[in-house]
């Protein structure tokens, strides 16, 4: 049954904010984590998995919505690696000296970035292509958001210093430039965008409510998350025909809970 | 000898001194979701590691061969994205065609393939200079590092969500990236990192 479709709007909340991917779908932490340590990096980063994450989904709805899933995961890799390869050439071309261990070790990465498969396999595969444009940019944006302010935070709290100029800062926290400290600034600001959602966009936040649930009690948050993760792409999906689900929501609404710890194994 | 002792030697090194999951956070979206499904742990260790391990030894050779050419670096990471996609490609239609796997098994097989920790490896490799044997135990190595931080984060979610007295907005992911927070402080630690300045 096709229902109607959301809007470019709706699509672009959920997407950057409600299922932010980073902070909510616990995806494609790798390069916040490892390499998001200053903001000339973070800008970096958010160009590529951006270009990646775009360019990917919008191939996996024109072409790839017909092919088995287990190939089209090999197929995510190589067009991570199209995107990335001419972006390290530029870069390498104009570097005077030789490449930082970001650009060297962390960047290529992005071609395996599990945010992108995520939403290649949930989203991509089962719309249309505007649609899966539009989420991509909506997943691209939260991504970079987030890849942004750790960047931001990193370098200011860990080296005194934003985009390269000095802060008089007298005390440096370095382990804010580790993945350690990047955890906590993450948990602190997955806790900020549930608030916000709850309270900006309470219809949104309760229309999802296998991700976020939230009590319909005024002005307050109760009992909120249970569930934050896809977790459709850890479990076994039938080989079925591509859907004719438009619907935002229907999609969201088949996941299960990632953090189910009854002691209860995958269904098989 | 020598070589079991430098494979050895370099497994352990990846496992504990340097975790790659909890002090460098590569796999680490991988690990917070595996963390729920222990009955996949050891599946996932064999393939992660069988990845990194074929992924490693091909990408050591094919470096010997284009080091002595003068490729630039994109050259060698269009060709690790390369290897690892035609060793997916590979296991994939062996796995289906000689041992029939289940849709569960091609899952996991997509989710270690897919995964920046396998690619991580032959990188990591290149960067340090190490030898065969190291390639070979960095990628065992990278396996069981996944599934240690997974077996870790595992037992502590089973107590935050537990806990009744985490403020509601901190319950789920924000509660689980502190908690991996504090998990990575600890491998920090055997790292030998300096907090402060």
């Amino acid at each position: 049954m096709k229902e109607k479709s959301p809007s470019a709007k709706e699509v672009l909340i959920k997407g950057a904010l409600i299922h932010n991917p980073i902070l909510i779908q616990c995806a494609g932490l790798c390069p916040v984590v490892a390499a998001a340590t200053s903001l000339k990096n973070a800008a970096l980063l958010a160009a590529a998995v951006s270009l990646t994450t775009i360019f990917t989904c919008v191939f996996a709805s024109a072409l790839l919505k017909k092919i088995q899933r287990w190939i089209r995961m090999g197929i995510y890799l190589i067009l991570g690696t199209a995107v990335i390869f001419p972006l390290i050439f530029l870069l390498e071309s104009q570097s005077k000296s030789e490449l930082s261990l970001v650009l060297k070790i962390f960047l290529p990465l992005i071609a395996v970035n599990s945010a992108t498969a995520v939403h290649c396999e949930q989203f991509s595969v089962k719309n249309t292509v505007k649609l899966a444009f539009y989420d991509a940019v909506a997943v691209s944006i939260g991504s970079s958001a987030v890849l942004l302010i750790c960047g931001a935070v990193r370098e200011i709290i860990g080296y005194s210093s934003i985009a390269g100029h000095r802060l008089n800062i007298p005390t440096t926290f370095r382990s804010a430039a580790l993945p350690f400290g990047c955890f906590i600034i993450l948990g602190f600001l997955a806790a900020i965008l549930k608030w916000i959602s709850a309270y900006r966009y309470p219809n949104l936040v309760a229309d999802s409510e296998t991700i976020v649930r939230v009590k319909p009690k005024k002005d307050e948050i109760k009992d909120t998350v249970e569930v934050e993760v896809f977790d459709e792409f850890w479990n076994e999906e039938p080989e079925e025909a591509p859907l004719e689900i438009d619907e935002y929501d229907e999609i969201f609404d088949s996941l299960d809970n990632i953090f189910d710890f009854s002691g209860e194994e995958d269904e098989k | 000898m020598k070589i079991a002792y430098d494979l050895l030697l370099t497994a352990l090194y990846a496992v504990f001194v340097q975790n790659m999951v909890m002090s460098f956070g590569l796999g680490s979206s991988e690990a917070i979701r595996a963390s729920s499904k222990p009955g996949r742990f050891i599946s996932l260790a064999a393939m992660i590691s069988g990845f990194s391990v074929a992924t490693s030894v091909i990408c050591k050779l094919i470096d010997m061969f284009i080091s002595s050419i003068g490729f630039s670096y994109a050259v060698r990471v269009a060709i690790y994205g390369g290897v690892l996609a035609g060793v997916y490609f590979v296991s994939a239609f062996f796995a289906i065609v000689l041992f029939k796997a289940s849709k569960r098994t091609m899952g996991t097989l997509g989710i270690s393939a897919l995964n920046t920790l396998v690619l991580a490896v032959p990188f990591i490799n290149n960067t340090a200079s190490y030898s065969f044997a190291d390639s070979i135990g960095s990628g065992i190595g990278s396996g069981i590092a996944f599934v240690l931080a997974a077996a870790l984060i595992n037992r502590g979610a089973r107590r935050l969500a537990e806990n009744k007295d985490i403020p509601a907005v901190f319950k789920g992911t924000p509660a689980m990236f502190i908690y991996v927070g504090i998990l990575s402080l600890a491998f920090s630690g055997f790292a030998d990192s300096t907090l402060f300045s």
